[in-house]
């Protein structure tokens, strides 16, 4: 029986998928070819439109890392599991991409491609969080041991994501301070509407990306179980005979 | 899987649509030429986009006024730059930016009416490129395996009961 979640996502991941597409699609003629150029920075500013959205996802996906281990830890739901190894995975990604992007926004903007900066360091601690995630998903042979160990891993490297946000604002960085907070927006319309846009195609795609990788680590799960079980039943035969 | 390759061919076509205008783009308004191509008169066009540093010491006029006149130097060649517009918020000497004007070859002077900064589009393309061309294959990639793996579990029929739960239903 498939399961009534995976059924859910089946129903609903086109709608998604293709909402985060027209977003995504929209957001990148916005940011390259309609949205002017910054005063200071010229052209690079447009690799805002791509970082920004990159990390906030990032940290989006980490989050739903968090809330599904909690759940998972509760409920013992091997989907809820599925779920959150494939949150990481993709978290894992999308980490790496926002610090590959911010370190070639770095380098014309700062003369630099790395710098042991607050926010850098914090979101590349981040980075190896979830890379110890998914090591320790490979070691543990005992599935229900593994997601358990994974489980109380991200809840306890969730206390990172705080310091990630906040980094800017606790101590003295190279990196810009938060350009959207509770002070006010500190973008002109021009820039806030590919920025929006592009965040919004993002965090859809992240929703698809869940919804897909949720599926293909549970079919692997459930055809690797249903093989074994046939397997050990043509074995208990052929002892039989 | 072949509705698989369809959405994803649609998909590359709409994102070569959108490269392809931002290549325009980049053509008509960020595409700039060296001091050394203006003296040579390798230009096309009667707006050129010229980038080069402001030679030390040349830097002469009043920048508050916008009316400014400086040396442009690129590897071999230095132009001389009248700048006649906006005041400049960008303008100093040593500074490496782009004069947008036209280059008068008879008084061998270059009349900017703006100045731009260097538009760095390769860290622009880079910086896409990277954030989104492993997305796309990533994604790919699961969707790929997702519909293999519906395909093996039903030609497999492990969507059929089990024996265990036959033997329970009887």
């Amino acid at each position: 029986m498939i399961n009534a979640m995976i059924k859910w996502m089946q129903r609903y991941e086109g709608w998604v998928g293709a909402g985060g597409a027209l977003c995504l699609l929209a957001g990148l003629y916005l940011s390259l070819v309609a949205s002017p150029p910054d005063y200071y920075q010229g052209e690079v500013v447009r690799i805002m439109y791509i970082h920004v959205p990159l990390v906030q996802t990032a940290m989006l996906a980490y989050s739903v890392l968090f809330a599904g281990s909690l759940w998972y830890l509760w409920k013992r739901d091997p989907i809820v599991d599925n779920l959150c190894h494939a949150a990481a995975g993709i978290s894992a990604f999308l980490t790496a991409a926002g610090l590959i992007t911010g370190s070639i926004w770095a380098k014309p903007t700062w003369n630099t491609w790395w710098t042991w900066d607050a926010r850098l360091v914090s979101f590349a601690v981040m980075f190896l969080i979830l890379v110890g995630y998914l090591m320790l998903r490979t070691f543990v042979d005992d599935p229900e041991r593994e997601a358990r160990y994974a489980a109380v891993l991200a809840i306890v490297g969730f206390v990172d994501l705080p310091i990630v946000h906040f980094s800017v604002e606790w101590w003295r960085t190279l990196h810009q301070p938060l350009s959207i907070s509770m002070r006010g927006v500190a973008l002109s319309g021009e820039m806030l509407r590919p920025l929006i846009v592009m965040s919004i195609g993002f965090s859809a795609l992240f929703v698809y990306l869940l919804m897909v990788r949720t599926q293909m680590l549970y079919l692997t799960r459930l055809l690797h179980a249903k093989k074994g079980r046939l397997l050990s039943h043509a074995h208990l035969s052929d002892l039989d005979t | 899987m072949s509705r698989l390759y369809l959405r994803w061919g649609l998909l590359i076509s709409a994102v070569g649509v959108i490269a392809w205008l931002a290549a325009g783009y980049y053509t008509r308004h960020l595409v700039s030429v060296t001091p050394e191509a203006v003296v040579n008169g390798q230009l096309t066009g009667d707006l050129v986009r010229v980038q080069g540093m402001v030679e030390a010491g040349t830097l002469a006029g009043d920048v508050e006024s916008g009316r400014v006149r400086f040396m442009l130097g690129g590897e071999d060649e230095a132009i001389p730059v009248r700048y006649d517009g906006p005041p400049p918020e960008n303008l100093r000497e040593l500074k490496t930016l782009v004069a947008i004007g036209r280059w008068e070859a008879a008084d061998r002077v270059f009349l900017a009416h703006d100045l731009a900064l260097v538009s760095n589009y390769g860290f622009v393309m880079g910086a896409y490129a990277i954030g989104l061309i492993p997305l796309g294959l990533f994604l790919f990639a699961m969707e790929r395996r997702v519909g293999l793996l519906y395909r093996e579990i039903k030609q497999s029929k492990l969507y059929e009961p089990e024996a265990d739960q036959d033997v329970d239903a009887r």
